[in-house]
């Protein structure tokens, strides 16, 4: 789910570093005002523990593979949902310096796929709303394989989209979609089931430590229990089935719908779509491009250049051990 | 648990190279954190056909990586996780994009052959970027940069945090991963049934230290504000940090407007003939 | 300098924990806090640090009780080694650790470098100063966690099992550092060898009762009192009966 910051444009990199950030801003202030000064160290050792938690590796029983913890839900049920989101940010950093999983460029892009979703959708939304009259290990069950599906569902679906508006991969929406979601059902269905495993425990153990327990509230009417679970349960089969099963198992009705409503086919829509993003690009990068001009070269790769490249680089690289060996050389000396 | 180990490895890795240049960098790390970024956009700002100009880009990996004698196999051995889906999409294009751009000497390339290559390339050079930038600052001197840049002083706190004590838990973990796999031979991982106990136990014994982290700074007057430099390094001069930065950045849009490579090569070639 | 009357103390408001425990410790003892393995003494010196105060009767240090109300006063003058030095030290390098707690209470510039460099000379680890933590031995992370405290110059220090995890040269370097500490000193320890090398007088505990206070080499050389309380006496007496 880390994407890299070759997958983005600036553009979308920047746009994506400006929603996280808005979030940020909104659970800085919401922390302090809360005013729990304990909460610093609680959130630092959370935010350990989830990164080192993700390194556990949950047999999936009949499958070969192992899954890991949701960390975005799992911080949320335990921190509340601003809080939660601002470690995980801090998990996020540390992952990408310490494993090169996701970038610098792309942070914003992977604190919003993950962080956001499972925080503020996953925390806020789905445990709240359904730890609200009261707590007990079925809804914690529910809200956690739920909260997870819809998670990864909407942050496969950002991962594509953000790819997509990049303009990096030729694959047509319809195909990248189709594969994504799928996979991530399946994934959003392991990890809630080992992030409710961990909730469930500590509810058993520790029920104080999980957010919005009120140890009251344990008799309430079980049709709204029910319902409730019911609802969310179906709202996340629908988005998460939707998206797969719309794109995977019926490329040719989406065709065919496209068709319909624009008259042309897919391929033609797809490459549309690439070239708006391109246009998009083009406007809003940096520097205009280059290239294009020389019969020879085209968009600026040609035989020349890479001669160039390549001398320019030999010789840049003989310079630098030249000066590694006139330094190490003078320390030598100074030494002596 | 060869992540896990893995994990271990790289901070050991971290703490090493920070140790190595602790009060020797001159260049101070907003310098290097901001030049890390303008890299990592530019990289990424380039157009998907444009193979030399990217290549251009790989001279700031290649002199960074040797002045400062970082390992060059190390970084590309952290790429592969985030580099496989990047591999997967690209290599698609050359399937999907068939125009023909380029025709040298009977060989025919395809937009989708280009598009793919600078993907790659814009992969490993990005990943190369911020390692090497990490490594040259380590955890203190980055959160010491987000400070200059006006991060707040909780959220620097809780990312230093997250980073002293992940070393704590990921031995921890490693010290359960072995009893548990020495009562229970053949398994790969952790079976279904003690998923909750397992992570939960840690997870309460975290929130034990938690506790134990909080009254440890109550007793030393912590008042919810937390009163602490980070590590200032005096010969970090911003001077120099100036220059540097200045000097790269300049550098980094030279190669992004000017066919340098282009023009280089073009002098090669007239001079061969 | 520690007074206690009559404290007693339970987390859950039934089982209790601590009961009717007086004592009155004065300023430049150092006193051994002993007692089998879940006797309160963790609990104790949480009272005395001002991390515990629900408690019932009386516990005051320097005259000041312990209560919310002077919570900040007492914990000033009080410090706590905990027994994972792990927990105590939070910050990147030992410097900036043991700066932390001087740094909390406006001390800054030359003045906070001098408390530091003060702390950490007298455990003899000046030259681990920019050392990060987690590049330390356990050995040494104990030290660097005394020196935390050391350097707010509290007037009591309550010592949480300090000789857990250390190997032999390491606890004795441990022992000559704490007999080189000023000031009223609490320690709270299985580790019977190391309280008779550096307390004065001791008071046993057992299942939060109190059931014997006095000089140390009495309390610890009475075979039949310890082993009523789940102790065994010190090896080093151990050898001699033999």
């Amino acid at each position: 789910m880390h994407m890299a910051d070759a997958l983005l444009a600036p553009a979308v990199a920047g746009t994506m570093y400006l929603c996280s950030g808005a979030a940020t801003g909104y659970s800085i202030k919401k922390v302090r005002a809360l005013n729990e000064p304990e909460k610093i160290p609680v959130m630092g050792v959370m935010g350990a523990f989830v990164f080192a938690a993700q390194m556990i590796n949950f047999t999936i029983p009949g499958t070969g593979s192992s899954g890991h913890l949701c960390g975005g839900m799992l911080l949320s049920a335990i921190l509340g949902p601003e809080a939660g989101f601002l470690t995980m940010i801090g998990v996020l950093l540390i992952q990408c310096l310490l494993f090169a999983d996701g970038g610098i460029l792309a942070l914003g892009a992977n604190v919003w796929n993950m962080a956001f979703y499972g925080c503020f959708l996953g925390g806020m939304v789905i445990w709240s709303r359904m730890m609200k009259k009261g707590m007990s290990k079925r809804k914690i069950m529910a809200a956690s394989v739920i909260g997870c599906i819809l998670t990864l569902q909407l942050g496969a679906l950002s991962v594509s989209l953000e790819t997509l508006a990049s303009g990096v991969t030729e694959l047509p929406f319809g195909i990248f979609v189709g594969v994504m979601q799928p996979i991530h059902l399946a994934i959003g269905l392991v990890e809630g089931l080992i992030t409710a495993a961990v909730l469930i425990f500590i509810y058993e153990a520790r029920p104080k430590m999980l957010w919005r327990y009120e140890p009251s509230g344990q008799t309430e009417g079980k049709f709204s229990q029910r319902k409730t679970v019911g609802i969310l349960a179906v709202t996340a089969l629908v988005i998460g089935g939707l998206f797969s099963l719309a794109a995977s198992a019926l490329p040719d009705g989406l065709e065919w719908s496209m068709e319909k409503v624009s008259g042309s086919t897919e391929l033609t829509a797809a490459g549309e779509a690439y070239e708006t993003a391109a246009k998009i690009q083009e406007t809003t990068a940096l520097l205009p491009d280059y290239g294009f001009k020389t019969g020879e070269s085209a968009a600026g790769t040609s035989f020349s250049g890479i001669i160039g490249a390549v001398v320019v680089i030999g010789l840049c690289v003989l310079c630098c051990y030249g000066l590694k060996l006139f330094k190490r050389k003078k320390q030598k000396e100074e030494a002596v | 648990m060869s992540k896990l180990q893995q994990a271990i490895d790289n901070l050991h890795e971290a703490d090493r190279e920070a140790g190595k240049r602790s009060g020797k960098s001159r260049i101070h790390p907003v310098s290097r954190l901001l030049v890390c970024v303008a890299y990592i956009g530019i990289v990424v700002s380039f157009p998907k056909y444009d193979v030399t100009g990217l290549l251009g880009m790989s001279l700031f990996i290649i002199i960074t990586g040797i002045l400062e004698d970082l390992s060059f196999i190390k970084g590309f051995q952290r790429m592969k996780y985030i580099l496989a889906f990047v591999v997967l999409l690209g290599a698609v294009n050359p399937f999907l994009d068939k125009r023909i751009v380029m025709q040298t000497g009977g060989v025919t390339v395809t937009g989708g052959m280009l598009s793919m290559m600078t993907l790659f390339i814009k992969g490993v050079l990005t990943v190369y970027a911020a390692y090497f930038m990490f490594m040259c600052t380590g955890i203190e001197q980055l959160c010491r940069a987000l400070r200059c840049l006006k991060v707040p002083k909780g959220a620097v706190t809780v990312v230093l945090l997250i980073y002293r004590y992940i070393i704590v838990l990921l031995k921890e973990i490693q010290r359960m991963s072995l009893a548990y796999r020495l009562r229970a031979p053949g398994q790969k991982g952790i079976h279904i049934k003690v998923w909750g106990s397992f992570a939960g136990l840690l997870l309460l014994r975290s929130m034990e230290r938690a506790q134990n982290v909080y009254d440890s700074m109550l007793l030393r007057g912590y008042d919810g504000e937390f009163q602490y430099e980070i590590l200032g390094q005096e010969k970090t001069g911003k001077g120099l940090g100036a220059v540097y930065a200045a000097g790269w950045i300049g550098i980094f849009l030279l190669l992004r407007c000017v066919p340098v490579f282009q023009m280089a090569g073009n002098i090669f070639l007239s001079i061969g003939q | 300098m520690v007074e206690l009357d009559h404290l007693t103390f339970s987390y859950d408001g039934n089982r209790e924990v601590l009961s009717d425990i007086s004592f009155d410790l004065k300023a430049g003892e150092t006193i051994g806090l002993i007692g089998a393995n879940g006797a309160g003494k963790s609990t104790l010196l949480k009272i005395l640090a001002g991390l515990l105060t629900d408690y019932k009767g009386q516990a005051k240090i320097d005259g000041l009780d312990v209560n919310k109300k002077n919570l900040a006063a007492v914990r000033k003058k009080t410090g706590y080694v905990f027994q994972d030095s792990e927990s105590q030290l939070f910050l990147s390098t030992v410097y900036e650790d043991v700066a932390f707690g001087p740094r909390n209470y406006g001390c800054v510039g030359k003045e906070l470098e001098e408390k530091v460099m003060s702390a950490l000379k007298q455990v003899h680890i000046e030259e681990l100063k920019d050392r990060p933590i987690y590049r330390m031995s356990g050995g040494q992370k104990k030290l660097a966690a005394i020196a935390t405290i050391l350097s707010m110059e509290p007037e009591v220090i309550l010592f949480d099992e300090p000789s857990v995890g250390l190997d032999p040269k390491n606890r004795r370097n441990l022992i000559n550092i704490i007999n080189g500490i000023s000031g009223l000193k609490i320690i709270a320890s299985h580790d019977l060898d190391m309280i008779f090398d550096t307390c004065n007088r001791t008071i046993l505990i057992e299942k939060g009762k109190l059931i014997c206070e006095g000089e140390t080499e009495k309390i610890l050389t009475d075979q039949r009192l310890l082993e009523k309380s789940g102790l065994e006496l010190p090896l080093s007496m151990q050898k001699r009966d033999v």
